[in-house]
């Protein structure tokens, strides 16, 4: 201890604890039905410092579980982002929790911050709590979480008679100073009493790491075949308690809810889970991460793997929230870290991982107006959107980049942007007809209003690309965000900087294949050859061209310098691999592969967690990927 | 000219009722049915072999609209038979969960569908269009029962709160401060809602039929949680209720009837009125005075009235209890200890359409092996069929449109709950298995 | 146009279209997003023209299959309403008995099975006698779930169901877990939607919006013998809503 430390006597901490609930919202542990929870507080008489640990950790007053982010009007698609400027005095707060606090300051605070997180966060004054009574899932003294130096305003010690208070902020101070009475300077033997508890505390902890804090991602990496994960996750009731109680899980959902008069409402974002079946599941009804198994395995390689990477820290803070709640206790992190370096040797398989490099997000949380200045319909599925931003004069975004399309009543949906950068504010989106919002898209009319987040995500860097043959490959609906590239490198100004131009495009049908207006006008390019395929022709059905899967297109041209050919692929899951066959057999190196991945790119900013593969964020480090960095990924392409 | 009326599906009732009557050219009356199609249920072979602990889980689903009151009677028979006391803090929630849904089922029934008979209409809605207000202050005092009731009892329709031997949870000061002040300004409401539907009296016929009375009663209260079996005819009826409820088997019907010493008796709110109307409270009183109701009534279709008397009484019994709970504080209690054992238990409660018997055998292990519950309704059946014999006989010569809508009235001034009446009813049941 | 909606019901308590009475103020407005065509347990108007159908109760009577054949018919949607509806619910409880016997063990006649509305047959789910385009689960259901059921139809958005369990749900209202009591709570393998109303009131839940996945015997077993439950406790909870054994997930 060595800031300033104060001492107050019992009746007076009392005295200082129920005026601060005559002026702010304080919120204090409670005992509840035998546990414990953050709550408001009425009196000090009701605040337990006691407690081993709450239900739910203070997470929820800053990312609540349900929580109103913007209230809108669905005819006039106008938003309005909601916030919450309550001053929040949180007593009794955890050495782990606040570490916990810490972390997620890093996710929801760093680059473009969460603007409700912010507002909620610096309008709370924490008062930190050493802890009295250990719980016995806990394992906080093998992470070093057990006792924290920063992060809080005040830092409470409860003694019995006496309350030793550590100031940790200046607002802290200010807090103690005008709503506290008979301060006293804590005496060395206050002092002592207190470093006295700390050094006791770890002997205390009955669950204990056996390997070092720093270790587990390096033993995380070599066991993940392990058999453990099958085993354990065959008891796993699926409920999702185990992250919905973590203090530093931070998934969430978003949806739309309307009023009953279908005119106003809100759009709402809840906790999710990653361990729920549905968590990855994309508009089209696909789901990643389909077995139980490695949902469970996923949440302990966050936890000790992939946020490290990330924010270089260890996702847990052992408070033992996740094990209490866990029903047939299989959540705890202690047990499976230590039975993994015990079990090493038995594992199949290892995850080479390393992090790539991903853009940040040029978002909100709310959208910006926009409105549909042309439709044009192409297949029967499919609809080609123009759209004007109104808000700008400019949209600048690169091939292969995608927006989040916010119909309010319905919701967001992540869509590639179709039109090559053009320098205004207009560009065009081609909408599959899949789920509630491109249902909604398609029967709206030219000069409705919607919303647009973006550009997100990594696309085409174009700049990689000069002086190369460019191979494209599309399978359906990839040759979407593919015609972006194609029609910006195919541009009178663009065409001298690149090499030869290969397009292979692949559809089901020949009702499906779309563009094929504009492929006759790229053939006329110089140096552009393309080949076009289905899987089946209907019979009576016109088509010069070739019938098989797109693969088969690869037998038609000959790639005349591969070491100098870049590929960029897009298409569904299923293509990836075979195509990928393909370029290698021909010669093209890893690095020179970029495909563009679909996952269920909720937020776009990198936080919800629904288009994680492995340890990676489609939405930022993607949907543009070099096949090198990601093909030793498991979860990319299953 | 010959009349034939048959009403399938009478609506603005709890389930499915038909009203069948055929009168000759001569005027001679051929025919006066009243049929209940409705799927029976069997609700004691769903009980049989159950634990002690889910019967009232289990028999709340008897009915929607009365399903605390079938918790509260299932419960009551479990811990007749285990020898489960319980608190006096159980006791009075489970006191204010009872006029909790007395006033919900009450204000439904008069607001939903006694209204629109009065106002001449289909139904609420359309009722509204022209009475906006009176709809209101119906709606209001029907919310007010239904939060009385999520706070006592967890929910309105099959509650969760109730348990064998207690509580599982309790409302706290706040709800029950915030309740307090909610039927305090209900009980202005109540008063006007009375005024207005006195005015629209003359549509109910001056009928009168004399008939034996049944309900619970106890000294120096309105019976609704406990009391003995009283008769307007005899008094007290001591001893096994089974001695004094007759069920007999209609060919017609899915519900069985019931009779006491005459051909029919009735329950329900007019017969607790009619019986324990000295227990009512001043503004209960006040309320009856509106209407000039006196005891005994024996028209029928002043059973609606006798209800909105009852709401009356329900706030008043309410605010008493809430009074008291917030002067001495609401404890966490724990639920009694349960030993199973063999034996049998009766649980006899007052629910909005009278009196409602849960009698249950159990077996050692504490389960169910037999089971008889008598249901409102059923013992209403007969006595609604005399009615409209009745009826009928004074009003036949009018339209056949004015007979159709006297009877549908008639029938709905009872408030039968029918899918309660089908549940069945067994006396010795011969088991498979 | 606005959706002209019908409610009939079947074998059950009526308590779910009560829950729609029970929107107290907020019938006003359901009523301008959608024309109540036929309600009788609450209205005399009717009429056989609807769009979307809600149908109440089990199906338990060959009269009661051909009416509900007709109503299928008449209906774009249909949608099942409540327990009784979605899963056969309470009233399946009774298919372990032969329904002959109960017949004339209740009334005590035989002659009766000749008469229509004894002609009982095994209790059935609504989609075991005709499709069900939409399930809205729950005994009785919940009031804000057939809102949102509602708005999401008038909106032109597909309602969903949850694909989770209750646990998820009351984790989030930070119950104590009824497991720590040692009381077997079907949470975990029920289907939510309900926001853990039960589990929130102490209650342990009892499964009345179905079994969303059957556990693997592997975790029952250690559950029951950490928690001290009892086997035929789960039995009971099971068979109370359940007795069908349909399980919504299926992988």
């Amino acid at each position: 201890m060595n800031g300033e430390i104060y001492r107050l006597e019992k009746d007076d901490f009392l005295a200082f604890v129920n005026n601060l609930i005559n002026s702010f919202e304080t919120i204090g542990v409670k005992e509840k039905k035998g546990r414990f929870v953050f709550s408001h507080l009425e009196s000090a008489a009701e605040l337990r410092l006691d407690h081993d640990v709450t239900i739910l950790p203070p997470k929820k007053f800053f990312l609540p579980p349900y929580e109103k982010m913007i209230k809108f009007n669905v005819g006039e698609q106008k938003g309005e982002l909601l916030g919450d400027n309550a001053k929040r005095v949180i007593i009794g707060v955890h050495p782990y929790d606040i570490v916990a606090l810490k972390q997620m300051d890093m996710v929801y605070m760093e680059g473009r911050p969460d603007e409700l997180y912010k507002q909620r966060r610096e309008n709370t004054i924490i008062i930190g709590s050493d802890i009295l009574r250990v719980n016995d899932f806990s394992f906080a003294s093998s992470l070093g979480t057990h006792v924290v130096k920063d992060g809080f305003d005040l830092m409470l010690t409860d003694l019995g008679k006496k309350v030793i208070i550590e100031i940790g902020s200046e607002r802290g101070r200010k807090i103690l100073m005008d709503y506290a009475r008979n301060i006293k300077e804590a005496s060395d033997q206050d002092i002592k009493d207190v470093e006295n508890h700390r050094k006791a505390l770890p002997d205390r902890y009955k669950v204990k790491l056996d390997i070092e804090k720093d270790q587990i991602p390096f033993l995380l990496m070599d066991v993940f075949e392990h058999p453990l994960w099958e085993e354990e996750s065959k008891k796993c009731l699926q409920c999702g308690s185990c992250t919905l109680v973590c203090p530093t899980c931070y998934c969430y959902d978003i949806r739309d809810e309307i009023s009953l008069t279908l005119e106003d409402g809100e759009r709402i974002r809840t906790w999710d889970s990653c361990l729920l079946p549905d968590f990855t599941k994309i508009a089209s009804g696909e789901i990643f991460r389909k077995d139980k198994s490695e949902r469970y395995r996923h949440r302990f390689y966050r936890k000790g793997l992939y946020i490290p990477m990330r924010y270089n820290f260890i996702a847990c803070v052992g408070c033992g929230r996740c094990i209490t709640a866990c029903i047939p206790k299989i959540a705890d992190p202690a047990n499976v870290f230590n039975t993994l370096s015990r079990r090493k040797h038995e594992s199949k398989g290892k995850l080479v991982y390393r992090m790539i490099e991903g853009v940040e997000a040029e978002s909100h949380i709310l959208p910006e107006p926009a409105v549909i200045r042309r439709i044009e319909p192409l297949t029967e599925n499919e609809k080609l959107f123009e759209i004007e931003l109104l808000s700008r004069d400019s949209f600048h975004f690169e091939p292969g980049q995608f927006v989040e399309v916010s119909v309010f009543g319905v919701g967001e949906a992540p869509i590639s942007i179709s039109s090559p950068p053009s320098g205004d504010n207009r560009f065009e989106l081609v909408i599959r007809k899949v789920g509630n919002l491109t249902n909604r898209m398609h029967s709206m009319k030219e000069g409705e209003k919607l919303g647009i987040r973006g550009p997100l995500g990594k696309g085409f860097r174009v700049e990689d690309l000069e002086g190369k043959d460019l191979l494209f490959v599309a399978g359906g609906i990839g040759i979407v965000p593919l015609r972006s590239l194609i029609k910006y490198v195919l541009s009178k100004d663009n065409r001298p900087r690149f090499g030869k131009i290969y397009i292979l495009y692949g559809a089901r049908t020949p009702k499906d294949m779309l563009f094929m207006d504009e492929m006759e006008k790229w053939k006329e390019v110089d140096d552009v050859e393309i080949r076009l395929s289905v899987d089946t022709c209907p019979e009576g059905m016109k088509w010069n061209h070739s019938v098989g899967v797109v693969t088969t297109l690869f037998n038609e041209i000959e790639i005349q310098n591969p070491k100098e050919t870049v590929s960029l692929v897009v298409g569904p899951p299923v293509m990836y691999k075979f195509v990928i066959k393909c370029l290698e057999d021909a010669g093209i190196k890893d690095t020179n592969i970029l495909v563009s991945l679909e996952r269920r790119m909720k937020c776009g900013l990198g936080r919800c967690g629904h288009c994680q593969i492995n340890g990676i964020y489609v939405c930022k480090e993607g949907p543009v990927f070099r096949y090198s960095d990601i093909r030793n990924l498991p979860e990319v392409f299953q | 000219m010959e009349k034939r009326i048959e009403v399938h599906h009478l609506t603005r009732v709890e389930g499915h009722g038909n009203i069948i009557v055929e009168i000759d050219s001569d005027g001679d009356i051929k025919r006066v049915k009243w049929q209940i199609p409705e799927a029976p249920r069997f609700f004691e072979a769903i009980v049989r072999d159950q634990n002690y602990e889910y019967l009232p889980f289990i028999t709340s689903r008897i009915c929607g609209i009365c399903s605390i009151g079938h918790t509260i009677a299932s419960i009551k028979a479990v811990e007749s038979a285990l020898s489960i006391e319980v608190t006096e803090q159980t006791i009075e929630l489970r006191k204010l969960a009872l006029h909790a849904e007395n006033m919900q089922s009450h204000s439904l029934h008069v607001g939903f569908l006694v209204l629109p008979d009065l106002f001449g209409k289909k139904d609420v809605i359309e009722v509204a269009k022209e009475n906006k207000e009176l709809v209101k202050k119906m709606l209001k005092i029907h919310k007010l029962a239904n939060r009385l009731s999520d706070i006592t009892a967890g929910r309105t329709t099959h509650p969760v709160s109730l348990a064998v031997g207690g509580f599982y949870s309790f409302p706290s000061v706040r709800e029950l401060e915030k309740v307090k002040k909610e039927i305090e300004d209900c009980k202005k409401l109540l008063e006007e809602v009375s005024f207005g539907i006195e005015k629209r009296m003359e549509v109910f016929p001056d009928f009168s039929r004399e008939t034996e009375y049944i309900s619970l009663s106890q000294e120096g209260e309105y019976a609704f949680y406990d009391g003995s079996l009283m008769s307007s005819d005899a008094g007290y009826l001591n001893g096994d209720y089974i001695d004094y409820i007759k069920e007999y088997v209609v060919e017609i019907s899915t519900a069985k009837h019931s009779r006491h010493a005459r051909e029919s008796y009735m329950v329900g709110a007019l017969a607790r009125f009619n019986i324990n109307s000295k227990y009512l409270s001043d503004f209960a009183r006040h309320i009856s005075s509106i209407f000039d109701l006196k005891n005994p009534c024996f028209n029928p279709f002043m059973n609606s009235i006798a209800q909105l008397v009852e709401i009356a009484h329900n706030m008043e019994e309410s605010l008493d209890i809430i009074n008291s709970f917030l002067s001495r504080g609401i404890k966490e209690e724990k639920i009694s200890k349960v030993k199973p054992k063999e034996g049998r238990g009766v649980g006899m409660v007052e629910v909005p359409r009278g009196l409602l018997i849960h009698d249950y055998v159990m077996d050692s292990k504490g389960r169910c092996k037999r089971a008889n519950l008598v249901i409102p309704t059923n013992q209403n059946h007969a006595n609604i069929q005399k009615d409209m014999e009745k009826l009928v006989s004074e009003v036949k010569d009018r339209p056949k449109d004015e007979i159709e809508n006297l009877l549908k009235m008639l029938v709905r001034a009872y408030d039968p709950c029918i899918s309660c009446s089908t549940h069945s009813l067994e006396v010795k049941v011969k088991w498979k298995g | 146009m606005k959706p002209r909606v019908a409610f009939f019901d079947f074998a059950g308590c009526e308590g779910c279209q009560l829950q729609i009475a029970n929107m107290e103020d907020e019938i006003l407005k359901l009523i301008e997003i959608v024309d109540i065509v036929s309600f009788r347990e609450i209205s005399d108007v009717h009429s056989g023209d609807y769009d979307i159908a809600f149908v109440e109760g089990s199906i338990s009577r060959p009269m009661d299959e051909e009416r509900l054949k007709d109503i299928r018919e008449h209906a774009d949607i249909l949608v099942a309403l409540g327990s009784c509806a979605c899963l056969g619910g309470i009233n399946k409880m009774r298919n372990r008995f032969d329904e002959n016997e109960l017949i004339e063990s209740v009334y005590g006649d035989k002659k009766l099975v000749s008469n229509p509305f004894f002609n009982v047959h095994k209790a059935k789910s609504v989609d075991e006698v005709v499709k069900v385009d939409y399930y809205i689960p729950g005994c009785p259901i919940d009031r804000n779930e057939f809102k949102r059921f509602v708005i999401s139809i008038s909106s032109g958005k597909k309602p969903e169901l949850p694909n989770y369990p209750v646990c998820v749900e009351c984790k989030k209202k930070e119950n104590p877990c009824l497991f720590d009591e040692g009381r077997l709570c079907l949470g975990p393998i029920t289907l939510a939607g309900c926001n853990a109303i039960c589990p929130s009131r102490g209650s342990p839940c009892i499964g009345c919006r179905g079994i969303l996945e059957k556990p693997a015997t592997e975790c029952i077993e250690e559950i029951f013998q950490r928690y001290n439950i009892d086997y035929d406790d789960l039995k009971d909870k099971w068979n109370m809503f359940n007795f069908g054994d349909k399980i919504w997930r299926k992988e």
